[in-house]
């Protein structure tokens, strides 16, 4: 203790609970002064033993918890849990299922980036936009209340299929969301990109080099906004995204501006996705009959299979392994927001604590899929 | 190549190159050479008297194509590959965490998720699930791990 | 509370007391997990809890009244929980928000959740729901607050 006051350096604790943590991350951190020399960030406030349990239920029960991952996305977390499942049960979804599944995945993909602009602005002591971004996603979760019941976590798919159809008045609801929804987004929008303290504060801050991100695991929108176009939805295609024209942004800003940009550009981006599904959606059955519901208990799978598909956060990657039985052996997870994480103290090397906020802001962490 | 490798195709069409775990770390050397730059996951799979380890690489260079490496480990102990690629560091402390593998070479080789001090190693297909662990704080803010309910909260 | 004709209410200073308090309860942002971005939009527009004297949400334990505990406690957080709790200022009152804090929720056969959060700090509400709809917390703050009226609180 003596020779710590003596020191030049003063230790901070930050969290787990803290207002710009975004949930229960907490960092120990190195000062000198205003400046962070070191990082360690410890993680595990959240560990609910996802993957134990899953072990432990049937592969239809399993889906609830990846709801519950990236609590923010719930619909990609299923489609990443269900890409792995159908491959392993060897259970092909019928075609209009998954233009489905597109169409509730890239809603939700909205909605979770409106959630980490409203946070961002929030770490920047921003508090107008957040009303505004929190509205629109008001309207997409009443659009979720609609097709599935719940709002949040909704455990809408299911294994070969998804639990409700679509109607002609839930389309014709989600085209008149869209109408209205990019107008509303740019204006938010503006009030970050023209706002002169908000620029002064992200712009040049946090750069990350590819080299660097490519090695420390990270994907998603920050591997792209450090200018690498890896996306799995055009890189490996699952569902029907192959058949839907739309672009992967890229940035070469590498700093936490350029990640703004570059997930406010995939919004305008699933918007095209969102339209052009909407117009192509095919008719046909809901569910595959093979995993209706009095069967689905009783599918079993032998093998290992590795799905990965892109969720708002990055690569969302499920490797399951089944034994013959009516329960996973194995299930394992590959979260997107764990390894983006892992940069951090990479990143606030000297660099002033309260960027630190806005570099951890841009990651977009959600604890649910940290942790898990 | 001094060492053997064996290559098959996985159930959903996956490359796998299964490797001796004696080889291991040669192994990845090369396949870093080659350009895979993205180790996107560590996986440990416990069977009872073994432990599987999967690695899920890829290739930026190449649209990001998957390749799995394959390895077995009877005494629960290999290489680090924290000197080829940083993702592993967080990786292999959770495989460490989760399912008790040592991986010889990390530098700060400790759990990430449990608190320190936690018994067992949870993802393990023999962790007893009915006994209770009661996490309390120090003052110093660091966790007690025991088995005393009188000593939980 | 009585009314007088005269035009003046006659009223114990304890009446008067929680009725103030009941009407300016001040949450601390204990967002843990899912439930806790229900409780932001609970905050937001459209469901806000301003028009209960809830809008002001401290970052600091010192500075609040409530503590709405939601998402999964895990027993690595339960430690953290309590000393934050204990640094709250009387008179204070806890919401459990969600299953997951009033019995361990999906995760309940697990090793690493807490199976409710009232063995951890005493709770005066629980709000069910997985995760509760704003709505729902809503109204837990409403029983709050005829809970504190009819002094049923500490």
């Amino acid at each position: 203790m003596e020779g710590q006051l003596n020191s030049r350096y003063v230790e901070l604790n930050m969290g787990p609970q803290h207002p710009s943590t975004h949930g229960v991350l907490r960092l120990k951190l190195l000062l000198d002064g205003e400046t962070v020399k070191n990082v360690e960030p410890v993680i595990g406030y959240l560990h609910r033993n996802a993957e134990k349990i899953c072990e432990l239920d049937y592969y239809c029960d399993s889906l609830i918890y990846f709801d519950r991952m990236d609590y923010v996305a719930a619909m990609n977390m299923e489609v990443g849990y269900l890409e792995a499942a159908e491959k392993l049960l060897a259970i092909e979804p019928p075609e209009r299922v998954k233009w489905i599944r597109v169409i509730m995945a890239e809603l939700n993909r909205l909605a979770s980036h409106l959630v980490w602009a409203g946070a961002f602005g929030l770490d920047l002591g921003m508090i107008t936009p957040f009303f505004y971004f929190f509205e629109e996603r008001e309207k997409i979760l009443n659009l979720f209340t609609e097709i599935c019941g719940s709002r949040q976590e909704t455990n809408y798919m299911s294994i070969g299929g998804v639990y409700q159809d679509f109607n002609d008045k839930i389309i014709f609801k989600i085209k008149q969301f869209l109408k209205q929804f990019p107008k509303k987004m740019e204006g938010a929008y503006s009030l970050f990109i023209k706002n002169d303290i908000f620029l002064s504060r992200t712009k040049g801050i946090g750069i990350l080099e590819p080299e660097v991100a490519l090695s420390y695991g990270v994907t998603g929108p920050m591997l792209r906004a450090s200018g690498v176009p890896y996306d799995v939805r055009k890189d490996a295609p699952y569902l029907v995204y192959d058949k839907l024209n739309f672009d992967i942004p890229i940035s070469k800003g590498k700093d936490v501006l350029a990640r703004c940009i570059v997930r406010f550009e995939e919004m305008r981006q699933s918007v095209k996705i969102l339209n052009q599904a909407l117009d192509k959606i095919p008719d046909g059955p809901y569910f595959n009959p093979k995993a209706k519901k009095s069967l689905m208990i009783r599918l079993r799978g032998e093998g290992d299979v590795y799905a990965r598909t892109e969720s708002p956060k990055g690569e969302f990657g499920v490797h399951l392994v089944g034994d013959g039985t009516v329960k996973p052996y194995r299930l394992h997870v590959r979260s997107p927001a764990f390894k983006n994480l892992s940069v951090l103290p990479f990143l606030s090397r000297d660099v002033l604590i309260a960027d630190m906020v806005a570099i951890s802001g841009s990651i977009d962490l959600v604890f649910g899929e940290v942790d898990r | 190549m001094p060492y053997e490798v064996k290559e098959e195709a996985g159930k959903d069409g996956r490359k796998i190159f299964l490797i001796q775990k004696e080889n291991f770390l040669e192994l990845m050397t090369d396949l870093r050479k080659q350009g895979y730059d993205h180790l996107s996951l560590i996986t440990a799979v416990d069977f009872r008297d073994r432990i599987e380890l999967v690695y899920h690489l890829q290739k930026s260079a190449s649209n990001f194509e998957l390749l799995t490496v394959r390895t077995v480990t009877y005494d629960s102990t290999i290489d680090s590959v924290t000197s080829i690629w940083e993702s592993a560091n967080w990786d292999e402390r959770e495989q460490y965490d989760m399912m008790g593998v040592v991986f010889r070479g990390h530098p700060n080789l400790k759990r990430i998720l449990l608190p320190e001090g936690w018994v067992g190693y949870p993802l393990r297909k023999d962790y007893d699930l009915s006994k209770n662990q009661y996490v309390n704080m120090d003052d110093e803010g660091n966790d007690r791990v025991s088995f005393d309910p009188g000593d939980g909260w | 509370m009585k009314t007088g004709d005269a035009g003046f209410i006659t009223t114990t200073l304890e009446n008067a007391l929680e009725w103030g308090r009941s009407n300016s309860i001040w949450p601390f942002t204990f967002g843990l997990a899912c439930c806790a971005i229900e409780m932001m939009a609970t905050q937001a527009s459209r469901l806000d809890i301003s028009r209960f004297g809830s809008e002001v949400f401290r970052n600091s334990p010192r500075q609040s009244d409530l503590m709405i505990v939601s998402g999964t406690v895990t027993k690595k957080m339960a430690p953290r929980l309590k000393r934050l709790y204990d640094e709250m200022p009387y008179p204070k009152y806890v919401i459990a928000m969600g299953v997951c804090v009033i019995q361990g929720g999906p995760y309940n056969q697990g090793y690493s959740v807490v199976m409710g959060v009232d063995r951890v700090v005493p709770v005066d509400v629980y709000v069910p729901g997985c995760p509760p709809t704003p709505e729902a917390l809503t109204h837990g703050i409403m029983l709050l607050q005829d809970k504190i009226r009819k002094r049923e609180g500490k």
